[in-house]
């Protein structure tokens, strides 16, 4: 495998110039939008007639199941937008959705080869990278000026996140590795430390939309050890909560999302802030009352406190109908705790959640709560992260892609495009079993690397391979003939596993 | 419990028979041959009861706890780090794993082997003068970072007398011994937030007298780490009151200035980062002020040419800026 990862990386360098090509061709809100490598189109009058946003809020919210919830994962601040727009149903005869197995085209953004999204929040998509110097796994967060531009203090909060991120350096704070911009695309790449998920998708994943309290305990003080780096740093992060804190594949709790966060003078005498845009739920009473000025570390402490009470009872500690009744309720700072939590934690979120600032536990006080201090038994099963386009492993997503230039191109090369390999096809397959990946492409009628199937034909071929299976195994070359004629039509891969027929064009039998 | 071969020990006997041939050990008589042998034995048994071996789980909480019970009241940590340069060389690595095993012990939130050494502060003390001997320096740092992490065992450590013979250790002339004993020294001055700044506020002129000759060292390694370590301290908030006060002594400034002309450029970096605290303070006093007066013109030169290939480091540059407005923007004090 090493062997193979070299010879790509190697090879990608030869070919960059190629690829760059390719990717001016693309056209960037199109390809941005490409979310699992299956798709399927629908061939509708209605649909031509849908204007552009609709599209993209349908796609929006066919996008949830795919990202198993690791969608609202990483950066999701606005639910609202989602909600509005849930009860959008477009009715499509069965006949009508053609199946497309959608090629792969690798991009490359500097060194960085792109794989699948991985989440999206209000500033932009969030997808896998590999870095083809170091085959190190990043994430990288895709920001496009115009979008931007829309949310208030858009561009500002990113500048200031990123001049902040390139200060810190901490084992429980997301580190930001690289930056890069495309002026004529006007989007900026912002390339991060690869995360799988964040607790909220984790608490979304559960029935109770809680951990097991060891597990809580472990996020809490890493997220403790973080939150003291960054106040040791002059930082104020100003918007604490599950959805802002990722895990990374070993379990290490990154601390991330500092695009409100505030930095106090270095010759401040106190901690002293003046405003406060974090969400609204997280905020404490001198935030949600609107205080002239209140000291800043304690509203990381309350919002750390909100959300121990979040992964621990599943619930929060206030709520209200809206923003102003939920303001109103936190600006009593009256909550109750449920009956189950028992006496350290109880104190603790007490301790946390206290009304004054002043009279709010700090961070030494936690550190020394006897909560802190000790572990609670694993009495439990691990709540796991939720997997990623149904896979449970997290696997590399940048893969399939290189797989798919490196060894599908040439292939279809040498045997003339009569017909591809099966790389695509375990792909196809799994279209069939989750047709949760959807999307509108405009590679309409581009015949050159994508494919249409009815329903019907994909039934009609299932119904072959059954079949051909039931005659056994020793009729392959057989089922290659049949194959070459049938695909000379509509170029149908069969679906096998890729390993057991693929023919690596570049690699030689030893 | 094996069907073949010895039966297990129990903890008490391990442990007297540790305790027994250290002793003899230590004694050095003619039997030092058969004690070593013993005590390497005896160890590695410890160990695997606390650690398993490849077929066996390590042993029950109870054994587990019979044997610190036993290491408690035999004393024989102490003792064995008091010998430590007698035992072999896997002992001595044997010696640091038990120790640090024990050490992580936790019942509920209690920690009985910190609390123990609490009230035992000599094996804090005999395992920082451990810098001194160079075959057990690196195996007593490993012990000693590890007792650091524990609030109330730093504390001990940095208020002895003995926390100032690191300034000693971290220039030694073995450089892995050197480093290790900053690394030590680092983590006592950093690891615990407050307790630091409380420490560094009640002695701040005792270590910053100690302080001020690693920087002055002959030693490159040291004089750059230390230059580095105080840019870390100074701008943590927790130390803004150590801060404030180390700004305001013109001393340090001069010092900061030469080190900004060193040869290194590494050490002009640094140097540099700690310069920008002198100058961007609003509330300069006055002897500070005549400091940057005086030089004000050099000053400005000096850093329009200061360090001008890092056109990458954006915040660098930033800084560097804001540095040289700041001082052509100097005027004396009002009432001067």
């Amino acid at each position: 495998m090493d062997k193979e990862m070299c010879n790509i990386s190697k090879r990608l360098v030869d070919e960059e110039e190629v690829v760059e090509v390719e990717e001016e061709e693309e056209e960037d809100d199109q390809s941005e939008r490409e979310l699992s490598n299956r798709i399927f189109s629908v061939d509708s009058a209605e649909e031509e007639e849908m204007d552009e946003k609709e599209k993209m809020l349908n796609i929006a919210n066919l996008d949830e199941p795919i990202g198993g919830g690791g969608g609202g994962g990483w950066a999701n601040d606005d639910c609202d937008e989602d909600l509005d727009n849930v009860n959008f149903f477009h009715r499509v005869n069965s006949d009508q959705i053609i199946y497309q197995t959608k090629k792969r085209k690798l991009k490359l953004i500097g060194k960085y080869v792109m794989g699948d999204l991985l989440g999206e929040g209000s500033y932009g998509k969030v997808k896998e990278m590999l870095d083809t110097v170091t085959l190190c796994r990043r994430a990288v967060k895709i920001l496009k000026q115009r979008r931007l531009r829309r949310i208030p203090n858009g561009e500002q909060n990113v500048q200031s996140e990123i001049k902040l991120l390139k200060k810190l350096k901490h084992k429980n704070v997301i580190s930001l590795v690289d930056v890069l911009y495309n002026e004529e695309k006007q989007k900026m790449y912002l390339i991060m430390e690869f995360c799988v998920g964040s607790l909220q998708g984790m608490l979304e994943s559960t029935p109770k939309k809680k951990f097991p309290l060891f597990q809580a305990h472990n996020y809490f003080t890493q997220l403790i050890d973080g939150l003291e780096y960054l106040h040791s740093m002059r930082v104020i992060h100003k918007d604490l909560k599950p959805g802002n804190l990722l895990l990374t594949l070993e379990g290490d709790l990154k601390i991330s999302d500092l695009g409100v966060a505030e930095t106090i003078d270095l010759f401040a005498e106190d901690d002293t802030c003046h405003n406060g845009q974090g969400s609204p739920a997280f905020q404490p009473p001198e935030i949600a009352n609107g205080l002239e000025s209140f000291p800043g570390f304690k509203v990381d402490i309350w919002s750390a406190g909100v959300t121990l009470y979040n992964l621990t009872t599943g619930l929060y500690p206030f709520e209200g109908d809206n923003i102003y009744r939920l303001y109103e309720n936190i600006g009593k700072g009256e909550f109750t705790i449920p009956e189950d939590i028992e006496n350290p934690l109880r104190d603790l979120l007490l301790g946390m959640l206290r009304k004054e600032p002043e009279e709010r536990l700090n961070l030494q006080e936690i550190r020394q709560h006897p909560w802190f201090g000790r572990k609670p038994p694993r009495n439990s099963y691990e709540v796991a992260v939720p997997p990623m386009a149904g896979d449970q492993l997290h696997n590399m997503t940048v893969l399939p892609y290189l797989r798919d230039h490196f060894y599908d191109d040439d292939y279809e090369d040498v045997e003339d495009g009569d017909y591809s390999t099966t790389a695509g096809n375990a792909a196809a397959t799994r279209t069939a079993d989750t047709v949760a990946g959807a999307e509108h492409d405009e590679y309409d009628e581009d015949d050159d690397g994508v494919r249409y199937y009815t329903e019907r034909d994909l039934n009609e071929e299932r119904r072959k391979i059954d079949e051909e299976h039931k005659n056994g195994g020793s009729a392959q070359m057989n089922n290659y003939h049949h194959q070459h004629q049938h695909c000379t039509k509509r170029r149908w891969k069969k679906p096998i596993s890729c390993i057991t027929v693929k023919r690596l064009p570049g690699c030689k039998q030893s | 419990m094996p069907l073949f071969g010895k039966s297990q020990k129990s903890p008490a006997d391990v442990v007297k028979a540790l305790k027994e041939s250290v002793n003899s050990l230590e004694k050095g008589d003619k039997k030092a041959e058969k004690a070593q042998e013993d005590v390497s034995k005896n160890l590695v048994l410890i160990k695997n009861m606390l650690y398993g071996t490849s077929d066996a789980e390590p042993q029950t909480d109870i054994i587990v706890a019979q044997l610190a019970q036993e290491l408690y009241n035999s004393n024989l940590l102490l003792l064995l780090i008091q010998n430590l340069n007698r035992i072999d060389f896997e002992g001595k690595k044997d010696v640091a794993q038990v120790f640090n095993n024990i050490l992580r012990r936790q019942i509920g939130t209690r920690c009985p082997t910190v609390e123990y050494i609490c009230t035992k502060p000599e094996i804090l003390f005999t395992l920082m003068t451990g810098y001194e001997l160079q075959e057990i320096a690196l195996n007593c740092g490993t012990m000693l970072r590890e007792c650091a992490r524990y609030e109330a065992l730093a504390k001990i450590m940095l208020h002895s007398d003995d926390f100032y013979n690191f300034f000693t250790y971290v220039e030694v002339s073995t450089f892995d011994i050197a480093s290790d004993a900053f690394s030590t020294f680092k983590e006592l001055l950093t690891r615990h937030k407050m307790l630091c700044a409380e420490f560094l506020e009640q002695n701040y002129d005792k270590v910053f007298t100690h302080y001020q000759r690693l920087l002055n060292s002959d030693n490159y390694v040291t004089r750059r780490q230390s230059l580095k370590l105080l840019g870390e301290l100074l701008l943590d908030r927790h130390n803004f009151t150590v801060m404030t006060r180390y700004i305001s002594n013109p001393e340090n400034l001069k010092l900061m200035m030469n080190m900004l002309k060193e040869r290194s450029r590494n050490i002009q970096f640094e140097a540099f980062h700690v310069f920008k605290v002198f100058v961007a303070n609003p509330n300069k006093p006055k002897p500070i002020l005549d400091i940057l007066l005086r030089n004000q013109d050099k000053l400005v030169d000096f850093l329009m040419k200061f360090h001008t290939d890092r056109a990458e480091d954006e915040q660098f540059n930033d800084e560097k800026a804001y540095l040289i407005r700041q001082i052509k923007e100097l005027r004396p004090a009002a009432g001067h």
